[in-house]
């Protein structure tokens, strides 16, 4: 029986030492034998979802592991190198959040939970598994008694109540799902789209003509002066001096309308356009392109192919 | 025509659940006669029957003047992929989601329950169906009409095309899912309901039994598809779907074991479990449903979000309420032996909640991030690679304790616990000192041996006469799931793998597996184009054969597909995968990994299910036999003493 | 601890108490919140990192040496379609501010020189001066996300700007020309 003891303390111990220097052994640095791949892991793709660089097969991520080989290389440590991403994406870069702010959430909810819950197991545990009170019966209308006025009244508040729930239900969505459908609705809105557009693709003729289209529909002078400036880029300058006129007679001090009047008479009848452009930087001389306009006035070259490219700042909008 | 009915069998639906609901009410409140209510609740199936019927009609015959035929039908795609695509999108899935609802409802309209519990039940199950019913009306009708209707449509998303799990993940999810609503219901109906709400806990078991048994083989197959299917070689990636189906889980199993023993004492903890699990399928349906997870703006695109939102705080409100009129707490007394079985499952339900928390924390915190940081902050596996996974080690450890729960005698169960105790440390001096696997893996080899040598004790020991089918029901789900946690802990830890470019004729090694790269071809058609690489692929066990990943390309949703091959082994799978061709066809980029231990998964995915099962069916034989005895012995799971 | 059936007060009900205790701690963590703007990653503003080396043509580029001038660089490849559609646009826009001290310089991410010259002849901006950047190292230093990617460095050589994806002229004209008056 001694003999037996013996031996089985003697297996235990041999046993805990083998278990034991096995844990020791895995708390090394072992998991993860690269460096590259450890710091890679904790950082996240910023053009990914949800994937770490090492994971990832996007070229940005490789590259970022590619910058995380050579800081290793640099002898730099886990720690700077995160912080180097940091400095240049933001604290999203890492995957494991830091444990601050918001982030504290993180670890404060099942740290709670662990402490609620387990006070709860403790009162549970404690407790004598003898009879519980049972809730007071008449507590609603569940009461035990015949069915009286009260269940009726129940049932008719409760099935009034649902019927409810499930109309405004109905309502809702209908009120929800109302904005997507009705946004590309407004035809002026899609036409202004579509020239602002031309115009990128240096359409310029294209854009007129959508900007003249959504006119019809609503005379605006914000359009009317794009328009101005759609016809003036396409060449047709006595197009644009018609509109700018139109604009400037209501309101004859616009910078914008003076600016392309001004610009379109370069084109028709030269000898007024000086007086025009002058005007023009009378009455804003900070409009971003009023510096190109005082070099123009000044005898320089105009910049590309003949067209001068400042905007009018009430175009851009 | 198919749409205008389609539409026309959801507003049948809706009414129905809707009468349903009002006609059990007046059963539990007037006590009026059953057989309308019941009528109604049968309608609602029906109508869900007709209503998925219908859109599979529509999808079988192509008609893609219905919206969701033209969003998710093609002719290209296979008559089984055309089938399952009724739930390869959100507007159809709903409809399956419908139909498993409505014949829960169904089956449980059916039984013989005291009748004002069982008609607040339904009441309940009833008033969530007209919910959902409403909101595939009117939020996501998938039956909306196409004018004009195009010829052919995208099919569905190509990842949902590849692999036969699709037929039954989805479904087996939902039967989980859905499932829940009945010890919900029961749970909250049981305070309405007075003296007949005491045996809720009873009635409630073998339904949540049913549900988390689906939802268990539902998750595995999950896992089973991302690892067949998505080619980056895992099998789980904590993202918030995935989370979704896990959180119901980890409380149903914590309902599961608080309702063993004695579970009067529990009372408090039994109703929380319970209404916990359902509001956690409801939230999980938020969170994935309405794209507020990608993004808080995606959110409110659709009205399902808020509405899927509105209900999510309407069922808290509810719990809170009916929930808050159960019985007290028992007074304070004698304490429990600190080794029994009521503290061991305390613990349990503890671990699992707090496991529970940290996922849950994790899931929903880029929503609370974004607008109070500004930026989108996501919480990657890191995280829950700190929190769950050591406290599921934990779990796993208290796992192998119950063999000595069921002695008195502190020296005989210290006695039985020598064995599996001395098994572990083994395990893990051995695996420790032959290899590193890093102490989580270490760990839980050590943990998943003490349970399994514990199982195996129980099995061959056989002390105390014929074993009861609920013990034998433990024993093997515990020991799937030790399964589980050597399969993840060898496969995370072992797992070798290479990724390079190759030219044919290189070679690509991992660990002792290697493939050579012999020519690349190009295919087109059935809708698709594929990439395939011909490659001579050498396993570590000498074995060679030929095998051909592809990567296929489909123009109708631009998106490319890898189409990995994996050789399934016993003790490892060898898994290869093409990532991408060079224009001149030359060379290909391509990932060997050698994953050992992967089929454990699979193995103890299907063990635990199997214990779920069995449980189900030992507590139906035992409730056979009593009601053929004619006796009222003391139920299993009375709610509330006397 | 009630001994007896005495209702507890609301507040010491365990749900009550459990989601009271939340919101507590929500609250501390927004308090607790730092108070440092969350985009300090974000290099809206501030000296440009170090941007030099050998050019596509054999040239030298020092953005060091381009002080007293604005700077466009714009990070792109030939395997990004976007970036294909924007380049004629900024070397338009460098042609039109040339003589106001505006230049273009491309950080080509992870290419091959071949095929940048090919994306150069295709696009008709064969002048462009183009910083090779093989292994994409110089982009992470700027903290490049993803190409295109263009930054505007002012005359002291600070990034006062930076469009993740592709260009517009608008943009270019709102960045670009107040920077322009300070010669």
């Amino acid at each position: 029986m001694r003999w037996r003891r013996v031996l089985g303390a003697l297996v235990l111990v041999a046993l805990l030492a083998g278990a034991g220097t096995a844990l020791v052994r895995s708390t090394g640095p072992a998991g993860r034998p690269d460096p590259v791949e450890a710091v890679a892991a904790s950082l996240r793709c910023p053009a990914c979802q949800g994937e770490s660089v090492v994971d990832s097969r996007s070229p940005i991520a490789a590259s970022m592991r590619q910058v995380v080989a050579d800081q290793v290389a640099q002898g730099r440590s886990p720690d700077e190198i995160r912080r180097w991403f940091v400095q240049r994406y933001g604290e999203e870069v890492l995957a494991d959040p830091p444990a601050r702010g918001v982030f504290l959430l993180l670890w404060a909810v099942p740290v709670l939970v662990l402490l609620g819950v387990g006070y709860a197991a403790v009162r549970t545990a404690r407790s004598r598994g003898g009879p519980a009170t049972c809730p007071p019966a008449a507590a609603g209308p569940a009461g035990s008694g015949p069915p009286g006025r009260t269940a009726r009244r129940a049932w008719w508040a409760a099935s009034l109540g649902l019927v409810a729930t499930m109309a405004s239900v109905a309502v809702a969505a209908r009120q929800l799902d109302r904005p997507a459908p009705a946004a590309p609705a407004d035809p002026v809105a899609v036409a202004v789209r579509l020239a602002q557009d031309l115009e990128q693709q240096q359409r310029y003729a294209a854009a007129a003509q959508m900007y003249g289209e959504a006119l019809r529909d609503r005379p605006d002078d914000a359009l009317r002066l794009r328009l101005a400036f759609a016809l003036l880029r396409s060449g047709d300058a006595a197009g644009a001096e018609r509109t700018s006129r139109d604009v400037l007679t209501r309101s004859p001090d616009s910078p914008d309308g003076l600016l392309v009047l001004g610009l379109a008479q370069r084109g028709t009848r030269p000898a007024d356009a000086p007086g025009t452009l002058r005007q023009f930087l009378a009455v804003a001389p900070e409009h971003p392109a009023a510096v190109e306009i005082r070099r123009l006035l000044a005898g320089a070259p105009p910049t590309v192919g003949g067209t001068p490219t400042p905007r009018p700042a009430g175009a851009t909008g | 025509m198919l749409a205008d009915l389609g539409t026309a069998t959801l507003a049948a639906g809706l009414l129905c659940a809707t009468l349903a609901a009002l006609l059990w009410l007046r059963v539990a409140l007037v006590g009026a006669p059953a057989r309308p209510a019941r009528l109604a609740t049968t309608g609602g199936l029906l109508s869900a029957v007709a209503a998925c019927a219908v859109l599979e009609t529509a999808l079988l015959r192509h008609d893609f003047g219905v919206r969701f035929v033209a969003e998710n039908g093609g002719r290209q795609v296979p008559v089984f992929y055309t089938v399952t695509s009724l739930w390869s999108a959100l507007d159809g899935s709903l409809l399956l989601w419908l139909l498993v609802l409505g014949g829960y409802a169904a089956l449980l309209a059916r039984r013989a329950y005291p009748t004002r519990l069982h008609a607040y039940t339904m009441v309940l199950v009833s008033a969530v169906a007209a919910f959902f019913f409403v909101l595939s009306h009117v939020a996501a009708n998938p039956f909306r009409a196409v004018h004009p209707a195009p010829l052919d449509g995208p099919g569905p998303n190509p990842l949902l095309q590849q692999h036969p799990a699709m037929g039954v993940h989805p479904p087996l999810l939902y039967a989980g899912y859905l499932g829940l609503v009945v010890p919900f219901a029961l749970a909250l109906a049981a305070p309405l309901a007075g003296r007949e709400g005491r045996d809720w806990l009873r009635l409630a078991r073998p339904w949540t039994l049913a549900a988390w048994s689906a939802l268990t083989a539902g998750i595995g197959l999950g896992a089973w598809w991302s690892y067949a299917v998505l080619g980056w070689g895992g099998y789980w990636a904590w993202d918030p779907v995935e989370n979704a189906s896990l959180l119901p889980w980890l409380t149903a199993t914590a309902f599961l074991h608080t309702t063993l023993g004695r579970p009067a004492r529990r009372a408090g903890w039994n109703r929380a479990l319970a209404c916990a699990s359902f509001l956690l399928v409801l939230l999980g349906t938020f969170l994935t449903r309405s794209g507020a997870v990608a993004s808080v703006h995606a959110f409110t695109d659709s009205p399902l979000g808020p509405m899927l939102l509105g209900l999510v705080l309407l069922a808290v409100l509810a719990s809170a309420v009916l929930a808050g009129r159960g019985p007290r707490r028992p007074a304070p007394g004698r304490a429990d032996p600190l080794l029994s079985r009521g503290t061991a499952v305390l613990v349990n339900g503890v671990l699992l909640a707090t496991i529970a928390a940290a996922v849950l924390i994790g899931t929903v915190f880029p929503l609370l991030a974004e607008p109070l940081t500004g930026s989108r902050a996501s919480v990657g596996p890191g995280y829950y690679q700190r929190t769950a996974v050591p406290l599921a080690i934990v779990l796993l450890l208290l796992m192998g304790v119950p063999p000595a729960l069921r002695v008195r005698d502190r020296a005989e169960a210290l006695r039985r616990l020598a064995l599996p105790g001395a098994a572990a440390l083994a395990t893990m001096a051995v695996v420790g000192l032959l290899s590193r696997p890093g102490l989580p893996a270490l760990t839980a080899f050590g943990a998943a041996a003490f349970v399994l040598a514990g199982a195996a004790g129980q099995v061959t020991g056989r002390r105390g006469g014929a074993a009861r089918p609920v013990r034998w029901a433990s024993v093997l789900a515990h020991a799937g799931l030790a399964l589980v946690a050597v399969g993840v802990a060898g496969s995370s830890a072992y797992s070798q793998s290479g990724e390079r470019s190759l030219r044919i004729g290189e070679t690509l090694r991992a660990g002792d597996a290697s493939v050579r790269l012999l020519s690349v071809e190009r295919s087109a058609g059935g809708g698709d184009m594929a990439v395939r690489a011909r490659l001579r692929l050498v396993e570590a066990d000498g074995r060679e054969r030929n095998v051909a990943p592809a990567l296929r390309y489909h123009p109708a949703r631009d998106t490319a597909v890898t189409v990995p091959v994996i050789d399934t082994g016993l003790r490892r799978d060898t898994y290869v995968t093409l990532l991408a061709v060079a224009a001149d066809g030359g060379s290909a980029t391509l990932r060997l990994a050698v994953n050992p231990l992967v089929s454990l998964l699979w193995c103890g995915g299907a063990l635990i299910t199997g214990g779920g099962l069995l449980a189900l069916a030992g507590g139906a034989a035992r409730r056979g036999r009593r009601a053929k005895a004619g006796t009222s012995a003391v139920p299993v799971g009375a709610g509330v003493p006397a | 601890m009630s001994r007896s059936g005495i209702p507890r007060p609301w507040w010491r009900r365990p749900p009550v108490a459990a989601a009271l205790t939340l919101a507590l701690a929500v609250g501390a963590a927004l308090a607790l919140r730092p108070t440092s703007d969350p985009a300090t990653g974000d290099a809206a503003s501030g000296p440009a990192p170090a941007l030099a080396g050998t050019t596509l043509d054999g040239g030298r580029f020092d953005l060091a040496d381009a002080r007293g001038q604005v700077v466009l660089v714009n990070v792109f490849a030939s395997w990004c379609g976007p970036c294909r559609d924007e380049l004629p646009l900024l070397a338009e826009a460098e042609r039109r501010w040339s003589d106001r001290g505006v230049r273009l310089v491309g950080l080509d991410v992870r290419d091959g020189p071949e095929a940048v010259r090919a994306l150069l002849k295709e696009t008709g901006t064969t002048g462009l001066v183009v910083l090779p950047d093989p292994d994409g190292t110089r982009s992470v230093d700027w903290g490049v996300r993803g190409v295109p990617e263009t930054f505007v460095v002012d005359r002291q050589g600070r990034i006062v700007a930076r469009q993740r994806g592709v260009v517009t002229a608008r943009w270019l004209e709102q960045q670009v020309t107040p920077l322009l008056g300070a010669a």
